[in-house]
């Protein structure tokens, strides 16, 4: 029987820090992109949570079919990578995209919809694939697998709340929207980066 | 509308001539409402009713309307939103960007009846408190749409010889109001030659970034000081002669009649020199949709740099 090596733990806790934390963070930053075309309403966040909620769901879905074909951390690598590249196309691309819905569907809940799905929906269903294939990976036997998940899950959550945290009281007020999501792209690629290091496995 | 000084209770009492501090315990309370996006309180000291937002255990006053007189501005500074009336080349249509209570649209409606006038406000509860309490009747030409003010512009063809921007949500800036996208969009919006009026709270460094902001955009603003705000007067083109100016107001005075006299606020015309670095903070940033830190720069203060 293997088990994961102190590195590879390591780099996968990490990982979920930096996953959960980019996730919020990219969240808080969607209201950047979509208040200029459809208003600061409460309508405007709803879009926005439903949609985080909707990839979560996909992510956690896809995560659990994923795991049947034994996924390595550098599958997980290569959805951090994917979700990469998509945040980093979002600033060049995203008022072209807001004001084509803006012109076809209006302001109403499907226009909010459809832009905070534009915007939130592919990279961070990605993202949301992580949780379920690290627990599979970190886990050794059945009944480890309580102990794992909920140290996933809550290594992740703690990402989130950082941030969400983060993101809004220090990135916004200090780096422009498009910055950060720049930054966000180059944190997630590197994430990816480490994932696809070679890293061992100890037998016990 | 918004006082946007940090209004007590007590100031906001002291803002409509009673100066007693526990003012606001003599106020009695019409009706709180809880909407989508405020806590509204209506308050009744007679003659006066006024519409705050709760937020904090802070009241901000919004509105003040003298139920005894339809005409009367209690507040100061929205006198001077009406001062856009002696720049614009023609008065025949007005757009108000936050209605609130509605007092300066109403006030401009009932002296200029044959203006078309809009008014947009994000906020439904708003818009049905004031037509309970404030007097806000139906009538032609007096329309309020319930909308987000950015979004009512991007969507319209239509231009005005006069934009009122005046949309706070209690101590909240809406940072997509109060960027060079958003002012970019106004002016695109404007008929030849008509101007913006906008409500700006001068206490903190928000108030450097907004001025810097507008001008952005608008290559002449004047300034007028009202009790705790400061209404700045937007335009195209060269700066206007006091002459000039002189002459619309004292026209359209005699014309319409205003209670608040164009002529008396022309005296009040300031000047701000914006890119001295003097008086407007020289480190001050542009506001964009992609950089718009207002909530960070409403909590720091202006340094000591004078305003004329």
């Amino acid at each position: 029987m293997t088990t994961p090596s102190r590195a590879l733990l390591f780099a996968i806790y990490a990982s979920a820090v930096l996953v959960g934390g980019v996730l919020m963070g990219f969240e808080m930053l969607g209201s950047r992109y979509l208040f200029p075309y459809f208003g600061g309403g409460i309508g405007t966040w709803a879009s926005l949570i439903s949609t985080v909620l909707c990839a979560l769901a996909i992510g956690y879905f896809a995560g659990s079919a994923i795991v049947a074909q034994n996924p390595s951390q550098k599958t997980i690598g290569l959805f951090i990578l994917i979700a990469a590249i998509y945040l980093a196309c979002v600033p060049a691309s995203a008022d072209g995209v807001m004001e084509k819905i803006l012109d076809r569907l209006g302001d109403g809940p499907s226009a909010t919809l459809t832009a905070s799905t534009a915007l939130l929906l592919v990279p961070l269903s990605l993202l949301g694939t992580f949780s379920p294939i690290a627990v599979s990976i970190l886990t050794r036997s059945a009944e480890d697998a309580g102990r794992v998940a909920g140290l996933v899950y809550g290594v992740s959550t703690l990402g989130n709340v950082v941030g969400t945290l983060f993101t809004t009281f220090t990135l916004i007020p200090t780096v422009g929207s498009r910055a950060i999501t720049y930054i966000f792209a180059v944190l997630l690629a590197g994430c990816a980066g480490v994932l696809f290091l070679p890293f061992g496995r100890r037998t016990c | 509308m918004v006082v946007r000084s940090v209004v007590f209770g007590a100031l906001a009492s002291a803002l409509i001539g009673i100066a007693t501090a526990l003012a606001q315990d003599s106020r009695n309370l019409l009706e709180s409402k809880e909407s989508l996006y405020n806590n509204i309180y209506v308050y009744e000291q007679s003659p006066y009713v006024s519409m705050t937002f709760g937020h904090n255990r802070r009241i901000y006053t919004e509105s003040v309307y003298n139920t005894r007189d339809e005409r009367d501005l209690p507040v100061e500074y929205t006198r001077f939103m009406t001062a856009g009336l002696m720049y614009a080349k023609d008065v025949r249509s007005i757009l108000e960007i936050g209605f609130g209570g509605g007092r300066t649209s109403w006030y401009l409606h009932r002296y200029l009846p044959n203006v078309q006038l809009t008014s947009v406000e994000l906020d439904p509860t708003v818009v049905e408190l004031a037509k309970k309490y404030f007097g806000i009747k139906q009538e032609p030409n007096f329309q309020i749409v319930n909308r987000d003010g950015r979004l009512f512009l991007s969507e319209s063809k239509d231009r005005y010889d006069i934009i009122l921007i005046d949309a706070y949500r209690g101590p909240f800036v809406p940072f997509h109001l109060l960027t060079r996208e958003f002012f970019q969009i106004v002016k695109d919006h404007l008929a030849a030659g008509g101007v913006v009026a906008q409500n700006v709270e001068p206490s903190t460094m928000l108030f450097d970034s907004a001025v810097k902001t507008i001008n952005a955009v608008f290559p002449q603003l004047d300034f007028y000081r009202a009790d705790g705000n400061i209404v700045t007067v937007a335009y195209d083109g060269a700066e206007r002669k006091i002459e000039d100016l002189a002459g619309l107001a004292r026209e359209r005075d005699k014309a319409f009649g205003f209670r608040y006299s164009l002529m008396e606020m022309l005296s009040q015309r300031r000047r701000i020199e914006i890119a001295g670095g003097g008086v407007i903070d020289p480190n001050a940033k542009i506001l964009t949709d992609d950089f718009a830190p207002v909530e960070t720069l409403k909590n720091i203060e202006r340094h000591n740099r004078k305003l004329p």
